[in-house]
C-alpha cells in the first residue's frame, strides 16, 4: 500500500519551486526599484516577507489537506502572480497597494477553497445550483443599480463599497455545472434521439442546459458588449461537450454555430464591428481607437530581444498596461526572453491542468480539469493574441498577471479546485494514503464519542 | 475521454504556438520598423529624462547643454531641459534636440556620444553598475565663439552666410548663416508652441531651418573664375604671359547672344588684368578653349558634383551645371559657366574650400567642425585628424593664383572695401552673380572668398550675401560682401595668430 513517500517528495519538490517563484519575484522587484529609481526598494524586507508568507500559507495549506496533488500547479501560478504584480509595482504605486490586498484576497481564497472543497464529489451535488448561481452571477452586471459599465462593459457590480467582477466566478461554477451535467449524461446525449441527414440530433430535454448555457454567452456578447468572455464561455461549452461526447459533430457544430454567431453579430453590432476594424487597421487610425494597440506593438518592440530591463522602458506609454495590456509591459522590460518564459509558464500551467484530467478517474473530474484549465488557456490566448494582433482585441485579463480582484481570486480558487482534483486522483491511485479530510476526523471523533 | 484530451492539449499548445511566432513577429522580425516609426517616441521619451552632455566651442563657450527643470516653476513631465544659450547662433550647428521633431546636427550625429551610450562611456560608468551613472559626454567644436560672434554680427540683417575655415586642416572656425532660427523654442517640453514654432518656421519662405551655408547652393558669379584659372593652369591652356583682346562683346560658338562684361564695359589685358579686373570674356573663352571634357573633369577635381564630407549631416553638392556631353553642343553654356552664371551652383561651404585649396598649395582639406568627442571625465572619444579631400591643383598653380588673388585686394574689385588691420595682406576673389534675365529688374548675389595672410595664410573665409533686395543687387560683391569679410578675418587673425 501507499506510503508517505510520494506525498513528501512532490510536496518537497513545490517547496523548492514555489521558493525559487518566490526568490524570482524578489530579485523581479529590486531590480525594478533599481532600473527606475537607481536605488533599493525601500520596503525591500517587508515585501520578501509578505510574497514569502504569502507562498508559505499557500504551501502549508496543500501540505496539510492536499498532499499527494501536482507539485508544479502551485510554483506555476505564483511564478506568473509574482512577475505581475512586480509590473503593476513598477507602473504604479497605488494599483500595487490595491494588487497587494487582492493578493492576500487571493490566497485566502485559495486556502479557503482547498478547506471547503475536502472532496471533488461534494461539487457533484450542487450543480444545478452551480448552474443558477452561474447564470445569476452573469446575469447581475445587468440589473439596474446594482451593475455599471466601465471601459465599455456592462461588466461590473457594486455592492457597498466593493466593486467586482461577477463573471470571473460565473466561469468556475458554469465549468462545475457542465462538468457535472455532462458526466452523467454524456451517453444520453447522443445516444436517444433522431437522426437527421445522417447526424444524430440528441433529444431537446438533454439539450436544454446546455442551450441555456449557450444563451448566456450570446447575452453576455450582446448586452454586456463582452466580447473575450462570450468566446471564453462559448468555447468553454464546446470543448467541454465534445470531449464528454467524443462526437466530432459536436466540435463542428460549435465552429459553425461560432461563425454564424459572428457573423450575424458583426452585421449586427457596430462595437464588434470596430473591434474587427481596430485588428485589421490599427495604423490608420493611430490617433483614435488604434493607438493603444500600436503602442503596445512599440513597446514589444521597445523590447527586443532582452528587453530593456525592469524599470527602463517605457510600458506606461500603452494606455491600461497594468490590466488587458500588461502582456506587452512584461514584453518590453523582458524582451522575447522573458515574454517566452511568462508563455512558457502558462504551457506548464496548461500542462499541468490537463495531467490531471488525464489522470482523474472519474468522468466529473476529468471534465472539471478540462474545463478549468481551458479557461486558463483560452483566456490567456484571447487577451495575448489580441495584444499581439493574432485576433482581435477584446478585454479580459491576463490569468493571475493582470491587475483586478476578481480575476486573481477567481484564478486562485480554480487553481484550489484543480489542486483538488489532482489530489483527489493521487489518493484514489493509491500514490499516497487516502487520509480522512478534517471533517471526516471530526465526524469519527463524533462517532467514536457516541459509542462510548 | 483521455485520447480527445489530449487532441485538446495539442491544440492549445498549437494556439501558444501562435502567440510565440507572432511575438518573435514584432520583437525581432519587424523590430527595427517599429522602432524607427516616427509615432514611436519610446526612447526619446527616456532620454528625454536624463542628462545630455554638453556641446562647447574651441574657446570653451557651452552652446548646447541640459538644465535641470525647476519642478517650482515648471511642470514639466521631464526632469531636464535642453538649452541653447546662445539662441540663433548656433542652431545650424548643433541643431536642435526635441520630443516630437527629432534631432538634427551634431544632436542627431552624435546622439550617442551626448547620452553616454557609446561603448567606451558604458565602460567608464560601468563600475557604477547599480545607480545608473551619468555617462553623458561630451562635443568639442573648432568653431571660436569670437569669430562666429563677429560674423553675425557683421552680416546683420543680411540673408546670407559665412564661412570661415582653417585652410590648412579644413577645421570650420565659424560658420553663420542667416536667417537662422531659436532652438530653444523648439526645444521646450510644451507641445503646443513646440508646434505652433515648428510650423512658422517650415511654412517660412526663407527656410531658416536649413543653412544657406552648407544646406543650400547658390550661383557663385565670378569667384568660380578661380576654378576655371586653376584649370586652365593645370592643363597648360592658361599661362600668366597671356593676353585677351579688350571687347565690349562677345559671340560664343552655335549662338546669337552675345557675352558681355560686368557692367557692359569694355575689358581686356594680360591674365594679371583680366582676374583683378575680373572681365567675363576672357574666362568665357578660355572655358570653350580648354573644351567641355577637360574643364567638367577640372571641376570635379575641385569636389564639383559631388557629396562634400562634411561631418554635419545634409551638406549640399554644389555642381558644374552638366557632364561634359551636356556643353559638347552648347560651348555658349560651358563659356558662361566658364565665370560662374548659368547652372553653376556652390555652397558658400564648398567656395572657402576652394579658396582654402588655393592656400594650401593645392590641397584641398576635409571640412569638419567637430574637433574632437569625450566621456564624462574627459577622455578623448574621437579625435578628428585632418586629411586631403582633393587635389585640384599643383602647389605652383597655388601659388600663381594667391598672386592673382592678391591682386584682386592691392589693385582690383576687392580694393575699395577689403582692408585688413595691421597692415596684413589677404588675397581675395569677389563675385557679383547676376540672377535676372536681361531686361529684368536687376538681382545679383554677393560674394568674396579669401585668405590671410596671403603668404603665410592661417584663415580662410567666404562671405555670401544672398540677393533678394534691391541694396543687395544694386552693389556688386567686393562692394557689399567685402567689408564684411574684413571684419571677420581681422577678428579671426587675432584670435588665431
Amino acid at each position: 500500500m501507499a506510503d508517505h513517500s510520494v506525498a513528501r517528495m512532490r510536496r518537497g519538490t513545490e517547496l523548492g519551486l514555489v521558493l525559487l517563484s518566490g526568490a524570482i519575484t524578489a530579485s523581479a522587484y529590486v531590480l525594478a526599484s533599481l532600473g527606475e529609481e537607481s536605488s533599493m526598494p525601500a520596503r525591500i524586507v517587508p515585501f520578501m516577507l509578505f510574497v514569502l508568507s504569502l507562498v508559505g500559507v499557500a504551501h502549508i495549506a496543500v501540505r496539510f489537506v492536499a498532499r499527494g496533488a501536482d507539485p508544479l500547479l502551485l510554483p506555476t501560478a505564483a511564478f506568473l502572480h509574482g512577475l505581475g504584480y512586480v509590473m503593476i509595482a513598477r507602473l504604479s504605486d497605488r494599483w500595487a497597494g490595491l494588487q497587494a490586498t487582492w493578493s492576500l484576497v487571493g490566497i485566502a481564497g485559495f486556502v479557503a477553497t482547498l478547506l471547503v472543497v475536502e472532496r471533488t464529489g461534494d461539487l457533484r451535488r450542487y450543480q444545478y445550483t452551480s448552474l443558477a448561481a452561474g447564470v445569476g452571477l452573469l446575469l447581475l452586471p445587468m440589473v439596474p443599480g446594482v451593475g455599471f459599465t466601465s471601459g465599455g462593459a456592462r461588466i461590473w457590480v457594486n455592492i457597498g463599497p466593493i466593486n467586482f467582477q461577477p463573471g470571473e466566478f460565473a466561469k468556475i461554477l458554469l465549468a462545475i455545472f457542465f462538468a457535472a451535467y455532462l458526466a452523467e449524461r454524456r451517453d444520453l446525449l447522443w445516444k436517444e434521439g433522431k437522426r437527421v441527414f445522417g447526424v444524430q440530433i440528441p433529444e431537446m430535454r438533454h439539450l436544454a442546459p446546455i442551450l441555456v448555457a449557450w444563451g448566456a454567452s450570446v447575452v453576455v456578447m450582446v448586452g454586456q458588449r463582452d466580447l473575450g468572455s462570450s468566446l471564453l464561455f462559448f468555447t468553454l461549452f464546446v470543448v467541454m461537450v465534445w470531449v464528454a461526447t467524443e462526437r466530432t459533430s459536436f466540435l463542428v457544430g460549435g465552429v459553425v454555430l461560432f461563425a454564424g454567431g459572428a457573423f450575424v453579430a458583426y452585421q449586427l453590432f457596430s462595437h464588434v464591428r470596430t473591434r474587427v476594424d481596430i485588428w485589421l487597421n490599427p495604423w490608420d487610425q493611430y490617433t483614435g481607437r488604434g493607438y493603444q494597440p500600436i503602442q503596445a506593438l512599440f513597446s514589444l518592440a521597445n523590447g527586443g530581444m532582452t528587453g530593456t530591463g525592469l524599470g527602463l522602458g517605457e510600458p506606461g506609454a500603452v494606455p491600461a498596461a497594468h490590466n488587458d495590456f500588461i502582456f506587452a509591459a512584461l514584453g518590453e522590460e523582458l524582451g522575447l526572453l522573458g515574454a517566452t518564459a511568462i508563455l512558457s509558464a502558462f504551457v506548464l500551467l496548461v500542462g499541468a491542468g490537463m495531467r490531471t484530467a488525464l489522470r482523474a478517474q472519474r468522468d466529473f473530474e476529468k471534465l472539471l480539469a478540462t474545463g478549468l484549465t481551458t479557461i486558463v488557456a483560452v483566456q490567456t490566448f484571447i487577451i495575448v493574441g489580441g495584444v499581439l494582433r493574432v485576433v482581435p482585441l477584446t478585454g479580459v485579463t491576463l490569468p493571475f498577471m493582470s491587475y483586478g480582484g476578481s480575476s486573481l481570486v477567481a484564478n486562485y480558487v480554480l487553481l484550489a479546485l484543480l489542486i483538488r482534483m489532482s489530489d483527489s486522483t493521487a489518493r484514489g491511485l493509491h500514490e499516497v494514503p487516502d487520509s480522512p479530510s478534517v471533517t471526516e476526523r471530526v465526524a469519527t471523533w463524533r462517532l467514536q464519542r457516541a459509542a462510548r | 475521454m483521455n485520447q480527445r484530451i489530449r487532441h485538446l492539449t495539442v491544440a492549445l499548445i498549437v494556439l501558444f504556438a501562435v502567440l510565440f511566432i507572432q511575438l518573435t513577429t514584432w520583437q525581432v522580425v519587424r523590430r527595427d520598423d517599429l522602432v524607427a516609426d516616427a509615432r514611436n517616441n519610446r526612447v526619446s521619451l527616456r532620454e528625454f529624462d536624463t542628462r545630455r552632455g554638453p556641446i562647447v566651442t574651441a574657446d570653451g563657450t557651452v552652446v548646447a547643454a541640459t538644465e535641470p527643470v525647476d519642478p517650482a516653476t515648471n511642470t514639466s513631465r521631464f526632469g531636464y531641459q535642453r538649452v541653447y544659450p546662445k539662441g540663433d547662433l548656433y542652431a545650424h550647428v548643433t541643431g536642435h534636440y526635441t520630443l516630437g521633431f527629432g534631432r538634427t546636427q551634431i544632436e542627431r550625429v552624435h546622439n550617442d556620444v551626448l547620452m553616454g551610450k557609446t561603448p567606451q562611456q558604458q565602460l567608464e560608468g560601468a563600475g557604477d553598475l547599480f545607480s545608473r551613472a551619468d555617462t553623458s559626454g561630451s562635443v568639442h567644436l573648432t568653431v571660436d565663439s569670437r569669430i562666429q560672434q563677429a560674423a553675425k554680427d557683421a552680416l546683420g540683417k543680411r540673408e546670407g552666410s559665412v564661412v570661415v575655415m582653417n585652410p590648412t586642416t579644413g577645421a570650420v572656425l565659424a560658420m553663420y548663416s542667416n536667417p537662422s532660427y531659436d532652438p530653444n523654442l523648439v526645444a521646450s517640453h510644451n507641445g503646443n508652441s513646440v508646434n505652433t514654432v515648428m510650423t512658422e518656421l517650415q511654412a517660412d519662405a526663407r527656410k531658416p531651418l536649413l543653412a544657406n551655408a552648407y544646406q543650400e547652393r547658390y550661383m557663385p558669379g565670378s569667384t568660380m573664375k578661380i576654378v576655371t584659372t586653376a584649370v586652365g593652369f593645370e592643363t597648360g591652356f592658361l599661362t600668366m604671359e597671356r593676353v585677351f583682346a579688350n571687347e565690349r562683346e562677345w559671340l560664343p560658338p552655335n549662338t546669337t547672344k552675345p557675352i558681355r562684361n560686368y557692367g557692359q564695359r569694355e575689358c581686356g589685358g594680360d591674365m594679371l588684368e583680366v582676374f583683378r579686373r575680373s572681365c567675363n570674356i576672357p574666362f568665357a573663352q578660355a572655358a570653350v578653349e580648354i573644351g567641355p571634357s577637360v574643364m567638367v573633369d577640372g571641376a570635379n577635381r575641385f569636389g564639383f558634383d559631388e557629396r562634400v564630407p562634411f561631418d554635419l549631416p545634409g551638406a549640399a553638392a554644389s555642381t558644374f551645371g552638366g557632364l561634359a556631353k551636356d556643353f559638347d553642343d552648347s560651348l555658349a553654356l560651358l563659356a558662361i559657366h566658364g565665370f560662374g552664371q548659368g547652372g553653376v551652383q556652390v555652397t558658400p561651404l564648398h567656395m572657402t574650400m576652394i579658396a582654402s585649396s588655393v592656400a594650401n598649395g593645392g590641397r584641398m582639406m576635409k571640412p569638419f567642425v567637430v574637433e574632437q568627442t569625450r566621456t564624462q571625465s574627459g577622455t578623448p572619444i574621437s579625435t578628428t585628424s585632418p586629411s586631403v579631400w582633393k587635389t585640384p591643383m599643383s602647389p605652383a598653380t597655388a601659388t600663381t593664383l594667391t598672386a592673382l588673388m592678391k591682386e584682386v585686394v592691392r589693385n582690383g574689385t576687392a580694393t575699395c572695401c577689403f582692408r585688413l588691420a595691421n597692415g596684413v595682406v589677404g588675397a581675395a576673389k569677389t563675385g557679383t552673380a547676376q540672377l535676372n534675365p536681361e531686361g529684368e529688374p536687376e538681382r545679383s548675389h554677393a560674394w568674396i572668398t579669401a585668405f590671410a595672410p596671403a603668404d603665410a595664410p592661417t584663415v580662410a573665409i567666404t562671405v555670401f550675401i544672398k540677393g533678394v533686395d534691391d541694396e543687395v543687387s544694386a552693389s556688386t560683391g567686393g562692394r557689399l560682401a567685402g567689408p564684411v569679410a574684413a571684419k571677420v578675418l581681422n577678428t579671426a587673425l587675432s584670435v588665431v595668430k
